[in-house]
């Protein structure tokens, strides 16, 4: 029965509101190679594609989770079903997620078709880099109840990792691709930390 | 007044907020700081000797060819490209042409080069030590670059002979005593010194404000929809032409004023750092605007004619790919890179006057023609508003009639 509910809600999301954004990054996917080349390339080089452009696909899907009912009337609607809000949401992060998981997987498994060197970390990292980016967009876009401020937000961070490297640390989205593989958790911390405070303001500033 | 009006609305939305903080920060972080060091002098000038720059290309082209490995940057990233016997065939043909050999002379020498390896990624690519290649006595310089052309086509772009690039890539020369002396001069007697930072400037905050309009843009325009008086609006006595017009005017103006604060904060600093009887200040107003205004101008008035016709975030997402292009397809060639319709402008030193003036005119008609775009496309937008006020239509549906590009905020 829940799991009927829980299909139909994410059969609905996609249908509605989220097929453009999927196509989106499937778009960026495809994009990939025609911009990088991904043959034959060493873990450093191979880093490129997979930090500097596959992770756009987290700027693309995890900003937008809260754009359905970011007009009032619609909220309002969604607020008076017997199905939690902050629930739905928490769905359709947890597909965005799943749905970049499967795609930076499939892109490796064809990186290594083309004979590149890639590794468990290099997923690691890239899926750390996408987290991160996406969830910059979608803590601002939590707290903005504006998706448009939530894509400024993953722009804005995207972009400051061309000319701001040194001032980021250990924030910086491109470590790989200058060799350094070890910094990648405080991505992670930095998503988790940024989704979490997101849900809490929503939960106990918004909703309220 | 509406068009004050609007710019209250923009100067109190969230978006334009950001866009003031990141215009200060990218101008403070990326020019200020740089311009309060000592600036690099280069050492290296353009030659724009043809018969360097055909001997460096034929030489690159002739290696690249025997390895059949050629490395190409058409974003700035790394792509090595190997191509098919076809497409080898066409090159060989654009070798043999600008070298004046036959077949068998081409193979001679590939032969007769010492094999060596280079390692690139994972893979050893073997090549020929052959020397310097002829170039036909019989070839002009502008059959050369036709031919460089199509070889850059056949390898995607972004390769060595790109023709635009090839000026720069084959005929840096170093430069004397005399002439690094002439070029900071040039920056004292020519450029009033403000000329120069002046460049520098637009370079750097060309790259912010090809992608940062967007946002005010979409957000102000995608507001009546959000906020549901849309239809409120569609009732209201005031012609689509001028209500298009006033929020499009409104935009620009609020979003170039931060772009003048940061002229006068460079102003000051130049003021600061020079004497004052050297610098013509006039310039550090007049060539950021020339340069950057068409560009607000051209990003606003894509981003209100997309949001409208469609979302506000097919409007980001194809203002991200327009940047992402520009920006990128420039690859390390950071100063003199300007085309006829790039975005964005690149010229990142205060020095390299004459190779800035060797794209002259290509970029008087840049900025001239994305200006006169920008006012045909905001003409064509209220257009599409009237369109859409008179019920005849409602923005493009893809996906049949629950369209996801329809009202989307």
């Amino acid at each position: 029965m829940a799991s009927g509910c829980l299909a139909k809600i994410v059969s609905s999301d996609t249908r509605h509101n989220f097929l453009l954004h999927y196509l989106a990054a499937i778009g960026v996917l495809l994009l990939t190679p025609v911009i990088f080349g991904v043959s034959r390339l060493d873990e450093v080089l191979a880093a490129q594609p997979l930090e500097i452009f596959l992770p756009l696909m987290g700027a693309i899907l995890l900003p937008a989770v809260f754009m359905p009912e970011q007009n009032e009337s619609i909220r309002d609607v969604v607020r008076s079903k017997k199905t939690a809000y902050l629930g739905v949401c928490f769905l359709r992060l947890i597909i965005s997620v799943f749905i970049i998981t499967l795609l930076t997987g499939a892109f490796m498994l064809y990186m290594k078709n083309m004979d590149c060197r890639v590794s468990l970390r290099l997923f690691a990292g890239s899926f750390a880099t996408a987290l991160a980016l996406g969830s910059a967009g979608f803590f601002a876009s939590a707290l903005s109840d504006n998706v448009i401020v939530g894509y400024m937000t993953s722009i804005i961070y995207y972009i400051a990792n061309f000319g701001l490297k040194d001032k980021l640390k250990v924030f910086y989205l491109f470590s790989m691709s200058a060799g350094k593989f070890g910094d990648k958790h405080w991505l992670y911390i930095l998503a988790a930390v940024l989704v979490a405070a997101g849900f809490a303001y929503r939960k106990f500033v918004k909703e309220r | 007044m509406l068009f004050s009006k609007e710019c209250r609305r923009i100067l109190t939305s969230l978006t334009f907020i950001i866009y003031c903080f990141v215009v200060g920060l990218f101008f403070v972080s990326q020019y200020f700081e740089e311009c309060n060091g000592v600036p690099y002098v280069p050492d290296e000038k353009i030659s724009e000797d043809h018969d360097v720059i055909m001997h460096g290309a034929v030489d690159d082209l002739a290696t690249e060819f025997f390895a059949n490995n050629y490395v190409c940057y058409p974003y700035g990233f790394y792509k090595s490209v190997r191509l098919k016997e076809d497409d080898s065939k066409k090159v060989e043909e654009c070798l043999l042409e600008v070298t004046g050999l036959t077949h068998d002379e081409l193979m001679d020498i590939r032969d007769s080069g010492e094999k060596y390896y280079i390692e690139r990624g994972v893979q050893e690519t073997m090549y020929y030590e052959i020397g310097e290649m002829p170039v036909s006595d019989t070839i002009t310089y502008e059959r050369f670059c036709e031919l460089m052309g199509k070889v850059d086509d056949i390898l995607g772009g972004g390769s060595n002979y790109k023709v635009d690039d090839i000026v720069f890539r084959y005929s840096y020369v170093p430069m004397t005593d005399e002439e690094i002396e002439g070029v900071i001069s040039d920056l004292y007697d020519k450029d009033g010194v403000a000329g120069g930072y002046a460049r520098l400037f637009s370079d750097y905050m060309g790259i912010v404000l090809g992608i940062m309009p967007v946002f005010v843009t979409a957000a102000l325009v995608s507001a009546d929809r959000r906020k549901r008086v849309s239809d409120l609006i569609y009732t209201r006595k005031i012609s689509s032409f001028k209500l298009v017009f006033s929020r499009y005017t409104a935009l620009v103006v609020m979003m170039f004023i931060p772009v003048i604060f940061c002229m006068i904060a460079a102003s000051i600093q130049l003021i600061k750092n020079f004497d004052f009887s050297d610098l013509a200040l006039y310039r550090m107003f007049t060539l950021p605007t020339f340069w950057l205004l068409p560009q607000i101008m051209i990003v606003t008035a894509v981003a209100m004619i997309v949001t409208e016709v469609f979302s506000s975030g097919i409007a980001i997402l194809l203002q991200f790919a327009w940047w992402f292009h520009s920006n990128m397809s420039n690859g390390e060639r950071l100063s003199g890179s300007i085309g006829k319709f790039d975005l964005i402008c690149r010229h990142n030193t205060i020095y390299g006057r004459d190779e800035f003036l060797l794209s002259r005119n290509d970029f008087i008609f840049n900025r001239v023609f994305f200006f006169i775009a920008a006012i045909v496309i905001t003409a064509l937008t209220a257009y599409i508003f009237e369109l859409k006020r008179g019920g005849r239509f409602n923005g493009f549906r893809l996906f049949g009639k629950d369209s996801i590009f329809r009202h989307k905020a």
